[in-house]
């Protein structure tokens, strides 16, 4: 049979209204754009468990399924998120709390005190800060379906605190079923109280993670105010994209592919501020404070005054300025406890105050008995702030008479290499450059790095009793005062025995679409409730 | 025939498993442990080591090998350490975004490298064989990412004709399907131009300066057909040669072009996995890469029999 043209051009239209049907199909079923956020994350989302891993990613994904009991507010203060009231009694010793009516799991079931419970214990297993509040947890009675205690061995003064954590691993209350996951397993299901409901039809894994809005979520009736007040999901759909490469990221915001992007690179940033429609905000406060692990297992650093060296070896202006550039997004800081939180104070910093000072650290080095070995710093290459601050250091710890070597690789290696205690010429290691959030160093007890329990401890293995006695000081205190009045005695110890050097504190802005508003600063994560688009 | 497919097939069998026992020791023998990325930054050495064993990561290397072996020989390629998902779906969710994009490279690539070559030995001596020479060391030297960013800027943010990034499956319209993948095509597809370019001009000289060639020009046969059917057909088996030869230049290219434009194929799934020192995908892709790229060149060794009849297996 011949084909005419004219049968050709017919066949060639119905092949091309058949092709696109689907597409058209699923634009009707679909939330259109404008109710729809595009956003573009520091990572991909890998483990769905914010229980079970630290990562912060997965903390986003939690912070849109899931609620907590508590919410710190923009001030830092303990507000009930989950919980309706609750009270403590004379001794400090019971705490009951009563849920709010009306929460309910995404698959329909309300949220009840079984719930809460498992989640709360599944939580102490595995989080540093709930593991020092449940060593004092002599039990976690359930009242009825709304209410359940937790009662002490001894007062404590974190208790609320501790449940309104904002660092990972987030207090998330999960189903029963699912809390009762042994805590070294992941819980691979997605099913939460929170705000917006997860797709698992529309998540592509590795390309796109999908959030509706949940319809059965009641919200608080106070206004948003960090993780406190009213969770209201503006939007009907929430798209975490997966994109790899800066560069297409910025590409795409420009263009409006997507609407958000929490880390715009640096260099870049002057580029997104001359365009009309690109906005920048800074919403993590705190941001980060870079840090200069020590190995206190090997020489140099099993010394004090090798490790007090470094205070006056390290000028954090200019790790930051090669770094992030704009002064605007960093500062020099001295206080163990990040310059924006609760807990800073100038406490034992001349060392600071004095600027750097190379030729009394090679004089420390002298005291420490240095001998010349190499002192091996992992360099994670990858990752632009760990490779210029690496270099650096060993620039200035070569010019103060130390024989520094760089041991470059990815920081997934780093991270293997970090772990090893054995001497360095065994695989071992001397220093590692890493960073923790200004909100986790504001925490003595919360963050793993201000631990100074040895080898039972974080990467460096500090060791000092003093320090880990002031620790459970200020957990047991009972007012803010009394906390920062510990602070300063920890901090005044610290800068004594240094656990750590520090390499200063930033805070680079997001990226968003001038349409899209909304977002609550928050530390280190990016909630997406309150988020509209217009 | 069949005996010589017999053969190649085996020796496929032989190459894929020298590949799998390197790939598996490369990465077990190199540094990082994807226990410790899993936990997370702020996770303690008890943690880490409590995944190690769930994982099966604190195994003999010989013990993780035996057992990952016998799931290949068994068809199951794993399953994700982060995801828990199987390998073999994971590529199998991918594999569409790859294959279109390493299709629509393929023909644009071979379209537009057989006519400049061909122009080119045609015009040989002139600008314009000059020209497509200039043109072919530019596209082979400049880095695949370059002209990437290059097309974005110029096509998507300038201009605002084609997406960014991303990629719509073909279920969504074909209009949509192709314009994502025009940019990362193009991009991809001319380092693959300029070697196919070279080559078919040089084939194309050799064969135009044959006494058949001469035979039909004085029997009155236009340009064209010389050119076409007498001249190409003759110089066909470099060119298909080097397009085989090609393929391993497209799958390292499609790991980049996947990254630059954002496009969910195999070549992302591989970077993520090697980030994250996910080692079973990284085993289950680079062996289905390792396969395809054989099975590609037994093609096209055994497409010489078509356009030369002299060649018999």
């Amino acid at each position: 049979m011949a084909t005419s043209r004219r049968m050709f051009v017919k066949g060639t239209v119905a092949s091309a209204a058949t092709m696109s049907a689907p597409g058209l199909l699923s634009a009707q079923t679909t939330p259109s754009q404008a109710h729809t956020v595009r956003a573009v994350l520091h990572g991909d989302l890998k483990v769905f468990d914010p229980i079970w891993t630290t990562a912060n990613m997965t903390g986003n994904h939690a912070l849109l399924i899931y609620d907590t009991l508590f919410g710190l507010d923009d001030a830092r203060n303990v507000q009930p998120q989950m919980v309706d009231k609750w009270s403590i009694s004379d001794d400090k010793k019971t705490y009951t709390f009563t849920l709010r009516d009306g929460l309910k799991f995404h698959d329909g079931q309300a949220v009840t005190s079984s719930d809460v419970v498992a989640s709360v214990r599944r939580w102490a297993a595995r989080d540093g800060a709930a593991q020092h509040l449940f060593k004092r947890v002599a039990d976690t009675p359930i009242k009825d379906d709304n209410t359940f205690a937790i009662v002490l061995k001894e007062p404590y003064g974190l208790v609320l605190e501790a449940l309104a954590k904002i660092e990972t691993n987030l207090p998330v209350i999960m189903r029963k079923k699912d809390a009762e996951t042994d805590p070294n397993q992941q819980v691979t299901t997605k099913v939460g109280s929170g705000p917006f409901r997860f797709n698992e039809d529309e998540t592509k894994s590795g390309q796109r993670y999908v959030y509706d809005k949940f319809a059965g979520y009641a919200p608080r009736k106070e206004p948003p105010s960090g993780m406190a007040g009213g969770k209201i999901a503006k939007v009907d759909r929430v798209i975490i994209e997966n994109m790899a490469d800066e560069q297409t990221a910025v590409a795409a915001l420009k263009a409006g592919e997507i609407d958000f992007y929490e880390i715009p690179p640096i260099d870049l940033l002057d580029q997104l501020e001359g365009d009309k429609n690109i906005k920048l905000d800074v919403l993590n406060k705190g941001g980060n404070v870079g840090m200069c692990r020590l190995n206190w297992l090997h020489p140099p650093f099993d010394k004090v005054e090798a490790r007090q060296a470094m205070l006056y070896l390290i000028k954090q202006e200019d790790i930051l300025k090669a770094v992030f550039g704009n002064p605007k997004y960093y500062r020099s800081c001295a206080s163990l406890f990040a310059c924006t939180g609760q807990m800073q104070s100038d406490v034992n910093t001349d060392w600071f105050k004095g600027g750097q000072n190379i030729a009394k650290a090679r004089e420390l080095f002298t005291k420490a008995g240095y001998d010349g070995r190499p002192v091996v710093i992992l360099q994670a290459t990858n990752i632009a702030f760990m490779n210029n601050a690496s270099l650096l250091v060993a620039q200035w710890l070569k010019e103060a008479g130390v024989n520094a070597e760089l041991a470059a690789s990815d920081w997934g290696a780093v991270i293997t290499r970090r772990a090893v205690k054995k001497p360095v010429a065994e695989g071992g290691w001397n220093i590692f450059i890493t960073w923790g959030s200004g909100e986790g160093f504001d925490n003595p007890i919360g963050f793993v790095a201000h631990t100074a329990n040895g080898e039972a401890g974080w990467f460096g293995w500090p060791k000092d009793d003093l320090h880990e006695t002031l620790r459970d000081d200020w957990a047991l205190a009972s007012t803010l005062e009394e906390r920062k009045a510990v602070a300063r005695k920890l901090q005044e110890n610290a800068w004594n025995y240094v656990p750590m050097a520090l390499l200063g504190q930033w805070a680079p802005p997001v990226a968003r679409r001038a349409n899209v508003s909304g977002f609550i600063p928050l530390p280190a994560h990016v909630p997406f409730w309150n988020v509209e688009k217009t | 025939m069949l005996s010589f497919i017999a053969h190649r097939l085996l020796s496929t069998v032989v190459v894929m498993a020298i590949v799998a026992v390197c790939i598996f020791l490369l990465l077990h023998l190199s540094p990082g442990d994807p226990a410790a990325i899993i936990v997370g930054d702020n996770a303690t050495q008890l943690q880490i080591d409590a995944v190690r064993k769930q994982l099966g990561l604190d195994d003999p290397l010989a013990v993780q090998f035996a057992r990952w072996l016998v799931g290949i020989l068994n068809g199951d390629l794993g399953v994700s350490i982060f995801s828990h998902e199987p390998v073999s779906k994971l590529i199998g969710q991918r594999i569409e975004p790859t294959v279109s994009l390493a299709l629509t490279t393929l023909v644009f690539a071979v379209i537009i490298a057989i006519s400049f070559g061909v122009l080119a030995a045609w015009k040989i001596g002139t600008w314009i064989d000059r020209l497509v020479m200039v043109l072919s060391v530019l596209s082979f030297s400049v880095p695949v990412f370059v002209v990437g960013y290059l097309l974005i800027y110029v096509f998507s943010i300038k201009l605002g004709w084609l997406p960014v990034q991303g990629y719509a499956p073909i279920v969504d319209g074909f209009d949509i399907w192709i314009r994502h993948l025009i940019l990362p095509s193009v991009a991809l597809g001319l380092a693959y131009v300029a070697l196919i370019a070279r080559i078919t001009r040089t084939a194309m000289l050799d064969a135009l300066a044959e006494d058949y060639i001469r035979t039909a020009r004085a029997k009155g046969v236009a340009t064209g057909p010389v050119l076409m059917k007498h001249a190409l057909k003759n110089a066909g088996v470099p060119i298909l040669t080097v397009i085989g030869i090609g393929i391993a230049l497209l799958i390292g290219g499609v790991v980049i072009t996947e990254t630059v434009f954002n496009i969910p194929g195999i070549g992302r799934l591989v970077v993520d996995a090697i980030s994250q020192r996910d080692y079973p995908i990284i085993q289950g892709v680079t062996l289905i890469f390792s396969g395809v790229y054989v099975i590609v060149n037994l093609l096209v060794d055994l497409s010489y029999t078509l356009i030369d009849p002299r060649i018999r297996y």
